[in-house]
């Protein structure tokens, strides 16, 4: 843990949602240094309490993020007691998080719960009264500090990032065994194999980086793909959800034979659907091409729109296929309801029975929950059938997405990934060097140091433990 | 007449025991040394040598400081080896063989110069208690000998049993008597005792063994003592060590009659190292191996007995004679002393403060094994840092802590009373995270200001420390402020030294810098320089690894503003708005002494450091000036 009271530190100071405008404070000795790297309009001196109005860009000035408001304050006459920047945006909370993502890129780091009042309070810009007041914000904080761990996040990135912890720990530790036993005659780890290792974790940071998911949504839009058997009707669904034609209909299975894309906006962000080419065994070479790209699309998508047709029985095809999807991407649609009569009741009964999809429902933690907000039986022909998925849908994507836990942990989780990505590096580089081990352990405990704290784990002992689990030592 | 028959009570004669002693007496307090067996003063309970890698680096800290196991390593080293010579400046560690029994002598006459010390031979049933303070010990035959305080090295001797196969003996070593009592006393009185285990390999008769079988390993030419002190040549003849190996013969001996180990079937409940496993041990956890490497190492000049290195046992006589003899070499060996395991207590080491003084029982301190630690350096580190608190609690002198990024000593105590230890603690250089600036070759610039304000060095020794210091950084200073000029000369003495020729003039500093250069090279290249190891190897040092030095002082830099924050002994956690329950538990139970240290302890959180610093400033309770801002009113 290093001294973090001499930080600059953001965070968003207005209540977290959808507002007209948001306010982001940036607060340390490095205030105005970090916001002048997006804030190109400010001038390099500027006045204190003076707002600046212009176009707050990436830290490389690649994409224009946003119009907005800047607001120093200078000397101590800030609410903290240091120099501060108050950042005044548009109310998108995934704008704001892409712009504190930027921030972050820039140097400052994510204020802790309370932080700022507590550098006010340091800093005697508070009385005890108020201070007391911290302190139970603070508590509130340490309460929740057991749940701030990547586990809540969704999809395999939890398993990514110990796979980074496991490998560094790794390295680790057979760097600190070629020094603490090199007397043993233990095998010690070659530099060609340790610059494979950290290419590897190397590319599994750089990675992570890129999917890096606030930011990603904003620039690229949600990814949901349509995903069934051919003719149970995914393409007039598309059409429904979207409210145009844009895929072609008709009744020949494998009409669809290229990817339908069409965007619209759903609870505030954009979302790309994809409609994908029926799965089934290709006859000619266009399906089969699209039947390709349709599986890559449904492994990058954010959700999958699985469709069926509730007048058939759910077949052990449709069940394979289903099997291969993570079961937190998955909503279940049961397309055609018209021909069984728009009976609902008897559609769940049908699917709840399906003895092809008892396997899938296996695999799902809490099946009555999934049935309550995964599962839809709609209608093209009966709007209203529609219009209750795609709200369900957009609460959905508000729920996971901007829930803002999640993106502030992400965008802390982001803030010492991109610290891990620098120091992996400069690993490298000193074993290119041919550097004595030290050197090269000094950076990757660090690093491994950062990774423990998305993990929401603690620096211990487990380099030794690795050590004394592998090698036979002792004299 | 005083209240007070000594000043200090030393109970044990170890490397603890001794350090502990020598300081309250050259402090000038009144020192008794209480052992149950005065011929084992200074003795090498399993191997028979000094330092080693983090080891060796405590070894010149307490040197420095101005303890004697440096010396008295120096004086009977029969090998010397610097590991990792080819390593990194700060993981390079110094490692002797001694002559076991010339080591002993040592010490003894070390003791006996000393005018204000006396070594009693008896065993210490209690100490003797005035409410919560230590006044003394009781004897075994109930007298009382009274003191302003009480230093316990107890060793493995606190209800020690030794195991050998299905036989167990009470006692703390071959030979020895274990102690009873005084756990019971202390356990009573509330502390945490537990149990730990520790063992020793056999000993075997050199005449019995066909060296031809082995490889000769040979120490170094060169030899950096330990002691700034201590003359640079060898003071002994230097001897070689053999080395052998264990063959699937001797596993499979092993294998077959694990049902004869109490390791292996459930008498020995305390914990083992894994750093130095038992013979069973490696061959049943590492399965796929089929041969360890042992060294056989004379225990003197003019000892008939090798202490066969990575063997320590505790299978029944018969099995070791057995497995012993498919080692090659060992074929008709004769055992001398077999191998066994000890099993002792030790009290959990959270229950002390960084002065070693335990936190139930005031004027009580320990050190070495009692508190979980194993190895001569580690016992000698703490027997050394008890003793100066000890005589500053009797001189009403403030208490001696090091701090982390001071000294390896100040690792070690740290990480005990931090985090406690649930093995034998050794050190490594693993465990010290600021460990590029805790070397070997700095531990004067450490510690020699610290050294002195404590007063254990005479004059000599005194001006030996600053002239070291001094010509250091004239040597430094010189290397910046001299140029070297690119003429016909320098250049072809350059090439000849297989670096490149220089492109426009640079200091002598700069030069350095280049990886093949070295100390010797400038002095062929004309510069005058200080040829002494001791000045010239940590100045090229300090110019070579400039760059990682300054990063790992940026480091320390950021951990240290916490670290210099007191907390007040009397801080009630329980008060403190913003702590989880755990977190007040932990940290009353822990009682950090500073900020940085409550951030060591693990289960307490950032959050929980900001709700203490707030309860802190608002109370104004700290120690010093807060890190934030200015002092408010």
């Amino acid at each position: 843990m290093l001294q973090r009271d001499k930080d600059t530190i953001c965070a968003v100071s207005t209540p977290q949602g959808h507002g007209g405008i948001s306010v982001i404070r940036v607060s340390g000795p490095r205030a105005l240094d970090v916001s002048r790297a997006l804030c190109r309009f400010l001038p390099k001196n500027p006045e204190s309490h003076k707002a600046y109005f212009g176009t707050l860009t990436t830290k490389d000035q690649q994409v224009e993020i946003d119009e907005v408001l800047a607001l120093p304050f200078l000397g101590s006459k800030s609410f903290t007691g240091e120099e501060v920047v108050e950042i005044s945006c548009h109310g998108n909370p995934i704008l704001v998080q892409w712009i504190l993502k930027e921030l972050v890129t820039s140097g400052a780091r994510l204020a802790e719960r309370g932080e700022f009042t507590y550098r006010a309070f340091m800093n005697g810009k508070l009385d005890l009264v108020q201070a007391e007041s911290v302190l139970s914000m603070i508590e509130s904080q340490t309460q929740q500090s057991a749940q701030q761990s990547l586990r809540q996040l969704k999809g395999g990135l939890s398993e990514v990032v110990e796979n980074i912890e496991n490998e560094l720990t790794w390295c680790l530790a057979h760097l600190e065994a070629s020094i603490d036993f090199s007397q043993e005659g233990i095998e010690i780890v070659s530099s060609d194999e340790l610059k494979l290792r950290l290419s590897k974790i190397k590319t599994s940071v750089d990675d992570l980086m890129k999917s890096y998911t606030a930011g990603r949504i904003l620039r690229e839009g949600l990814q949901i793909a349509l995903a069934g058997v051919p003719n149970v009707g995914k393409s007039s669904l598309l059409n429904s959800l979207m409210g145009e034609e844009k895929a072609i209909v008709t009744d020949v299975p494998g009409t669809t034979r290229d990817l339908v894309e069409g965007a619209f906006i759903l609870g505030g962000v954009r979302v790309l659907l994809s409609d994908t080419a029926g799965l089934r065994e290709a006859q000619d070479k266009v399906e089969k091409i699209g039947i390709q790209k349709s599986l890559l699309r449904q492994k990058e998508a954010d959700y999958i729109l699985f469709a069926f047709d509730v007048s058939r029985e759910f077949s052990e095809e449709e069940a394979k296929i289903l099997e291969a999807y993570p079961t937190d991407k998955v909503f279940l649609i049961g397309n055609k309801l018209d021909l069984i009569g728009g009976d609902t009741q008897k559609a769940t009964q049908i699917l709840k029975k399906s003895p092809s999809l008892s396997n899938f429902f296996s695999r799902i933690a809490n099946p009555e929950q999934f049935f309550k907000e995964r599962v839809f039986f709609v209608s093209t022909f009966d709007k209203k059938s529609v219009d209750s998925l795609r709200n369900a849908l957009s609460k959905h994507v508000e729920m996971s997405q901007i829930e803002d836990q999640t993106l502030i942990m992400q965008t802390r989780h982001f803030e010492n990934l991109v610290k891990v990505e620098a120091l992996i590096r400069a690993a490298r580089e000193l074993v290119s060097q041919d550097s004595s081990a030290e050197f090269i352990a000094l950076e990757l405990k660090q690093a491994l140091i950062l990774i423990q704290e998305i993990l929401g784990k603690r620096f211990d002992d487990q380099i030794m433990d690795r050590v004394f689990k592998e090698f036979c030592i002792g004299k | 007449m005083s209240l007070y028959d000594y000043d200090l009570i030393v109970v044990g004669a170890g490397h603890a025991g001794i350090e502990a002693c020598l300081v309250g007496a050259r402090l000038g307090l009144k020192t008794l040394m209480v052992t149950t067996n005065t011929d084992r003063i200074g003795y090498m309970s399993c191997n028979p040598s000094i330092g080693g890698l983090a080891k060796g680096h405590m070894v010149r800290e307490i040197d420095v400081l101005g303890g004697e196991m440096g010396l008295a390593a120096d004086a009977t080293c029969i090998q010397f080896k610097r590991l990792n010579s080819r390593k990194g400046p700060a993981v390079r560690g110094s490692r002797v063989q001694s002559d076991k029994h010339k080591y002993s002598a040592f010490m003894k006459k070390a003791l006996q110069n000393e005018k204000h010390l006396a070594v009693l031979q008896g065993e210490v049933k209690k100490v003797l208690l005035n409410g919560k303070t230590c006044e003394g010990v009781v004897l075994q035959d109930g007298s009382e000998i009274r003191s302003k305080a009480v230093v316990l090295t107890t060793g493995t001797f606190l209800n020690g049993v030794m195991h050998v196969g299905m036989t167990q003996t009470p006692g703390g070593r071959i030979g020895d008597q274990a102690s009873h009592g005084l756990s019971d006393q202390l356990l009573e009185a509330g502390f945490e005792v537990k149990r730990l285990k520790t063992g020793t390999p056999a000993r075997l008769h050199k005449d019995s063994i066909d060296w031809s079988k082995t490889i000769p390993q040979f120490g170094d030419d060169r030899f950096y003592p330990f002691s700034f002190k201590s003359p640079h040549a060898y003071q002994l003849d230097q001897i070689a060590c053999y080395l052998s190996r264990t063959t699937e013969k001797t596993h499979e001996i092993i294998r077959n009659n694990l049902h004869l180990s109490p390791m292996y079937c459930g008498i020995i409940e305390g914990v083992g190292p894994r750093y130095c496993p038992s013979i069973e041990d490696k061959v049943v956890r590492f399965a796929d191996r089929d041969s360890h490497q042992t060294f056989l190492e004379p225990e003197g000049l003019d000892s008939d007995l090798i202490y066969l290195q990575g063997i320590s046992t505790s299978l029944p006589l018969e099995v070791q004679d057995q497995f012993l003899r498919t080692i090659p070499g060992l074929e008709n060996v004769q055992v001398v002393r077999y191998g066994y395991a000890v099993e002792y207590d030790y009290f959990e080491p959270t229950q002390i403060w960084h002065r070693l003084e335990t936190r139930p029982i005031q004027r009580l301190f320990l050190a070495g094994q009692i508190n979980g630690t194993s190895g001569y350096e580690e016992a000698a580190a703490q027997g050394f840092v008890a003793g100066i608190n000890a005589a500053h609690a009797i001189l009403n002198r403030p208490e001696f802590v090091l701090n982390r990024d001071q000294a390896y000593i100040g690792v070690l105590i740290d990480d005990l009373v931090t985090k406690g230890t649930r093995e034998p603690y050794r050190m490594f250089t693993s465990r010290a995270e600021h460990r590029l600036v805790l070397r070997e070759d700095n531990t004067i610039d450490r510690l020699a200001d610290l050294s002195i304000k404590i007063g254990l060095h005479g004059a000599e020794a005194v001006d030996l420390l600053n002239d070291l210091r001094q010509r250091r950084q004239d040597l430094h200073e010189k290397l910046q402020n001299t140029k070297i000029y690119p003429n016909a000369e320098t250049q072809e003495k350059l090439l000849s030294l297989k670096t490149s020729p220089l492109l426009k003039s640079v200091s002598y500093e700069e030069l350095l810098r280049r990886a093949e250069v070295d100390s010797q090279s400038l002095a062929s290249l004309g510069f005058d320089i200080d040829l002494d190891p001791n000045v010239c190897e940590p100045v090229e040092i300090q110019v070579k690894y400039a760059g990682y030095i300054k990063k790992q002082n940026e480091l320390i830099e950021q951990t240290r503003r916490l670290e210099g924050l007191i907390l007040p002994d009397h801080i009630s956690y329980s008060d403190i708005k913003g702590l989880s329950t755990e977190e007040t538990e932990k940290l009353s139970r822990i009682r950090p002494r500073t900020l940085g240290q409550a951030q060591r302890i693990s289960g307490v959180n950032p959050s929980a450091i900001q709700a203490i610093m707030i309860y802190l400033k608002s109370r104004r309770l700290a120690g010093e000036e807060l890190p934030l801002g200015k002092q408010s009113k």
